[in-house]
């Protein structure tokens, strides 16, 4: 086999692949917040005023990422 | 039972506090993104300005609103699955349209990518210093949403 014998080719955007990368990270990190969340309320009731700001402020920065994230299709390509 | 003595959790005054930031905000970044897009891009530069600061508040505001609207519905019960299920929902919802707009937006004559980008970004990260403002300086009790054991 000769040094440029192609085996397989791609076609496409290789962003395409970041999108999905861009989505990973923020649903196991919101996954996270909901599930300690309702770890907390089941172990402290009295708490959950605190605990459902403190889950708002834990997927307000987990989605975050990911807006940006999915953003830059606007300025990649 | 009458909307008044409806069990409610005590976050609510802090994520309507958190709404009414970040829609203020998003006003004064649409106005300067609106300004700087003109002088960088004419009438795209402009719209994407604006386009930017609306997208970034929608999609901030709407995380807060699913956790009024799920606090409203289950009347205070977050074990609720119904409380989850909105919450979640439109986060799911959100990227879904997010995705869309920004596959629609892309190809779109009456946009500058990058304004529409940077304006973007600094809305969300502005957001964010917003929320987290309006959070540390609402008052919100230790001990809240305690309610008594009816009797059998």
């Amino acid at each position: 086999m000769d040094a440029n014998t192609v085996l397989a080719e791609l076609e496409g955007n290789i962003a395409t692949v970041g999108y999905g990368l861009a989505a990973i990270g923020p649903a196991i990190g919101v996954g996270i917040v909901v599930g300690k969340t309702i770890e907390s309320v089941a172990r402290q009731p009295e708490l959950q005023g605190r605990l459902t700001v403190l889950m708002y402020i834990g997927i307000a920065f987990t989605e975050a990422l990911a807006f940006i994230g999915i953003a830059t299709y606007f300025i990649f390509v | 039972m009458t909307a008044a003595d409806r069990p409610r959790t005590s976050a609510a005054p802090a994520l309507r506090l958190s709404l009414i930031y970040g829609a203020s905000l998003s006003v004064a970044i649409a106005v300067v993104g609106s300004v700087v897009g003109a002088l960088v891009a004419e009438l795209p530069g402009l719209l994407s300005g604006l386009i930017g600061a609306g997208m970034g508040f929608v999609f901030l505001a709407v995380t807060a609103g699913s956790i009024l609207l799920a606090d409203r519905v289950t009347k205070g019960d977050l074990l609720s699955p119904a409380y989850f299920g909105i919450v979640l929902g439109a986060w799911l919802l959100k990227f879904a349209l997010f995705l869309a707009l920004v596959f629609t937006l892309r190809d779109a004559t009456f946009v500058e990518p990058t304004v529409l980008f940077v304006t973007l970004v600094i809305a969300v990260l502005g957001g964010l210093v917003v929320d987290l403002i309006a959070v540390s300086r609402a008052r919100i009790p230790y001990v809240s949403d305690a309610r008594p054991i009816a009797p059998q």
